[in-house]
């Protein structure tokens, strides 16, 4: 096996390189030949998928075998590993990681050139480019980091699977993270085969959307997973830490989301054409940065799965070599400074063809707030990257390392993103090219005085409650972002009401059956609408973080923990023993207000391969109003009874039902738009008006 | 409009005024921002388990501290100083790491700036644009603005 997989490797890059050289001589001779030798490319292309596919299978095979000739294997599995996680060794180690890497990348290569009808030319060119990163990715795995290196002697047992990965979430949370990183391969390989053919015309952008909000898709969904696995696992009560690795993740999320906002202008109005390719470059490089900081080791994370000194091949090497009297300086370039290179050439060389066709109008209108969502969402974007790389500047600087955590990114992104969530608000209400003031006003009347009525009421409540809210920052924070939530969620009601009564009236059918075909003849604009609700449910759940409660207490059996409205009592305490590991767990009665509630069962594993290493396993009540968590964390060495850590989070739940509706509206905006509805009585002048007017946004014209 | 906006910001002014101190808030943000030193990777005030070798000592001078010293700001320096500057787990507001405060500002006002920029450019080259359509034919301008009226985004 490790022989096969081996040569698939070699056998890929070799086609991968194939690829790209054959392709850029297609593009470069345009006749027959060319033509010929372009189809070649494609072919070498697709088959390139098969032959890494073999290889990542001949891998899991080895996990799956337990074959621990493999140094891979030995590393990451052992034989009392449960089978799915066994596959799931397949990403947790470096090598395996980055064959994972180009797997996935082979396969949305391999998409992308079976579709290459949508446009031979455009695609031709792309998959040159997607060649160009392959062969980049194919050589580390050859080269660098090789995951079928044999041993010498095959060990009898592995070290096993990093007890943190142990859990059924890891199965599908790296890869649906990885979909989302590479998947910006692709729209970058468009964006910039678009740029260098000159392409004519807005539809390259029109199928980098879609490939764009595919990626967007996979790495919002990735994210919240790995959100829920930290919740779940990790066991410190949080699902976001601000840790390097979950920062290098949401910087090209948040650019792409800023290119998903932008790119409509292009489409629309022709404009920001110079901004759109350069977002669309960066979110492949911040993808290329977070795999590096995942990988490399550069910055202190949780993630510490797979560290290793590839970082050079990605950031390139620096510094100053010879003795210091005579010491000469030497940089070699990393592929993101190669990327970086490649872009700014043929920038420079076609800006040209990046020409707006169209000019801003007014100040009022949806273009200029489109451009205020990029300004905040693109410095959001540098904040994180300057607190994430912050330490390593300061090591170089200084010569030590500081340490940037939740405080600082909490300081600093609490506001932005509440001003992000004003202007979700305000953005929709606002017309293409102008909107009148007046106009802004009708439409943000009855938001602004809902969201106004839930601010004062919630004021009166936390007061009465006893909530002293104005003496803790965090909790006027949490106050403004549910006032900003109503603000939003009025605003996407009204939009779909407004829509929904002028269908309705032209239908003759019910509001709600008039907001659906509402919504199937512009599945876009109104699942964008969803995606924004979405996001509201889920800052309504961060918001929620101000008012976490925590308890710990050594607990003999019999013993009370009180928290909030729950209070715990001790039963038993068992230990268990098998293959895998030990095991100590707690059985807490939990009383709600005095009434039995349920029986909590929180446990704490000690696994026999990786040295013994401990792992807590949370048990949790959890409601749409709060979750009791609750940990096991050990025993007292000197009373032997055992330590449990209780939480009162309140609103946890809306976080994931934000991402599961986030992923909602993304699929939504992805289906093709139904057919119009065919209006079989004659429209009066007066409808038709009507009509006009509530399918234009809110404040359009002057 | 205005009065609209005077509405909504009013009481968020309020509440943002309302953020008076007291010591307890104090202690407990500034725990909020020190990292026990037990290697446990855990906040200071989170990291209160049994048997932890510096926790319990480091949260007594913590208390001490917000009592005696008026600044939060020296009240960091001073875990800077005793502890090691891993302990704080923000940047200091002064020298070389306040440049991690200064940057997100500073590339928000830069990116402002360039939006500025690139509004005013645009608005300069408006009047060459309002010629060019005038010579666009009158029939496909009603095809375009009719679709862009239906598929409205």
């Amino acid at each position: 096996m490790p022989l096969l997989g081996s040569f698939c490797l070699n056998f890929a890059l070799v086609l991968s390189v194939y690829t790209f050289v054959a392709g850029i001589i297609a593009a470069v001779r345009k006749d027959a030949f060319g033509f010929r030798l372009a189809e070649t490319a494609r072919r070498a292309g697709m088959a390139s998928f098969v032959a890494v596919l073999f290889a990542a299978g001949a891998l899991v095979y080895a996990a799956m075998t337990n074959d621990f000739s493999v140094a891979y294997v030995k590393e990451h599995s052992n034989v009392a590993l449960p089978a799915a996680y066994k596959f799931a060794a397949l990403w947790s180690g470096q090598e395996g990681s980055i064959l994972f890497w180009c797997l996935l990348l082979s396969a949305y290569g391999f998409v992308l050139r079976l579709r290459h009808k949508v446009d031979q030319r455009l695609v031709a060119m792309a998959s040159v480019i997607l060649a160009a990163i392959q062969v980049f990715f194919l050589i580390l795995v050859t080269f660098v980091a090789r995951p079928f290196n044999v041993m010498p002697v095959a060990a009898a047992d592995g070290n096993g699977l990093n007890p943190l990965l142990q859990y059924p979430e890891m199965v599908i949370h790296p890869p649906l993270l990885y979909l989302g990183y590479v998947g910006l391969a692709v729209p970058f390989a468009f964006g910039l085969a678009a740029l260098i053919m000159r392409y004519p015309g807005e539809k390259w952008i029109q199928i980098t959307r879609r490939w764009t909000m595919v990626a967007w898709l996979f790495l919002s969904i990735g994210i919240a997973l790995g959100g829920h696995w930290a919740y779940n696992v990790l066991g410190w009560g949080g699902y976001w830490g601000w840790d390097p690795v979950e920062n290098a993740s949401l910087l090209p999320w948040l650019s792409t989301t800023a290119f998903l906002h932008s790119v409509m202008m292009q489409e629309k109005r022709g404009m920001m054409k110079v901004w759109n390719a350069w977002l669309v470059f960066f979110g492949f490089m911040l993808s290329i940065l977070g795999t590096m900081l995942t990988r490399s080791g550069m910055v202190n994370s949780v993630h510490a799965f797979a560290q290793s000194g590839i970082g050079p091949w990605f950031a390139g090497d620096y510094g100053w070599t010879g003795t210091p009297w005579r010491s000469l300086p030497y940089a070699y370039p990393g592929f993101l400074e190669l990327i970086f290179a490649v872009c700014l050439f043929f920038y420079l060389k076609n800006k040209d063809h990046l020409k707006s066709e169209n000019n801003l109008e007014s100040l009022v209108s949806r273009e200029s707030s489109f451009l205020f969502n990029n300004l905040v969402l693109l410095g959001a974007c540098f904040a994180v990257l300057c607190g994430t790389l912050f330490p390593i500047l300061s090591e170089w600087v200084r010569g030590y390392k500081i340490t940037v955590g939740a405080p600082f990114f909490n300081t600093i992104m609490v506001p932005i993103g509440l001003f992000l969530v004003f202007l979700t608000a305000v953005g929709p209400l606002l017309a293409w090219r102008s909107t009148s003031f007046a106009s802004v006003k009708r439409a943000f009347a009855v938001p602004a005085l809902i969201s106004l009525i839930v601010e004062v009421t919630l004021i009166v409540v936390w007061i009465r409650s006893g909530i002293k809210f104005w003496r803790d920052i965090s909790q006027i924070y949490s106050l403004l972002a549910f006032c900003l939530s109503t603000l939003v969620t009025a605003t996407i009601a009204s939009e779909f009401i407004r829509g929904g009564r002028v269908l309705k009236n032209k239908l003759n059918t019910n509001l709600v059956f008039a907001m659906y075909h509402l919504t199937r003849r512009n599945m876009r604009r109104y699942g964008g609408y969803i995606v924004h609700f979405g996001i509201v449910v889920l800052v309504v759940g961060v918001a929620g973080l101000a008012f976490n409660q925590e308890q710990e207490q050594e607990m003999a059996v019999g013993d009370k923990l009180q928290i909030g409205h729950y209070m715990l009592v001790g039963q038993e305490y068992t230990q268990d023993d098998n293959a895998n590991y030990r095991s100590e767990a707690a059985l807490l009665d939990v009383y709600k207000d005095g009434k039995f509630l349920t029986r909590l069962n929180p446990e704490r594993r000690v696994y026999k391969a990786n040295g013994g290493q401990p792992n807590t396993i949370p048990a949790k009540w959890s409601t749409l109003r709060e979750d009791l968590y609750v940990i096991y964390a050990g025993l007292n060495p000197d009373t032997g009874h055992p330590i449990i850590k209780a939480f009162v989070n309140p609103l946890v739940n809306w976080v994931w039902i934000g991402v599961l509706i986030i992923a909602f509206g993304t699929g939504l905006s992805l289906v093709p738009n139904a057919a119009q509805i065919a209006v079989k009585a004659p429209q009066t002048a007066t409808v038709a008006a009507v009509e006009k007017q509530a399918m234009q946004p809110a404040g359009v014209g002057k | 409009m205005k009065r609209l906006l005077r509405i909504l910001l009013l009481p968020c002014a309020l509440v943002l005024l309302m953020g008076a101190d007291n010591q307890e808030a104090r202690f407990q943000n500034l725990g909020g921002k020190i990292m026990c030193t037990c290697s446990c990777d855990q906040m200071l005030l989170k990291c209160n388990h049994v048997g932890c070798p510096n926790s319990a000592r480091m949260i007594k001078e913590l208390r001490a501290n917000v009592q005696t010293i008026s600044s939060d700001e020296e009240v960091l320096n001073w875990f800077r100083k005793n502890w090691g500057v891993t302990a704080v787990v923000e940047p200091s507001r002064h020298g070389f790491e306040l440049l991690a405060w200064i940057l997100p500002v500073a590339g928000l006002g830069f990116g402002l700036l360039l939006v500025l920029f690139v509004v005013r450019s645009w608005k300069l080259r408006t009047a060459p644009v309002a010629a060019a359509d005038a010579v666009l034919d009158p029939h496909l301008e009603s095809l375009r603005a009719r679709a862009q009226r239906e598929t409205e985004i």
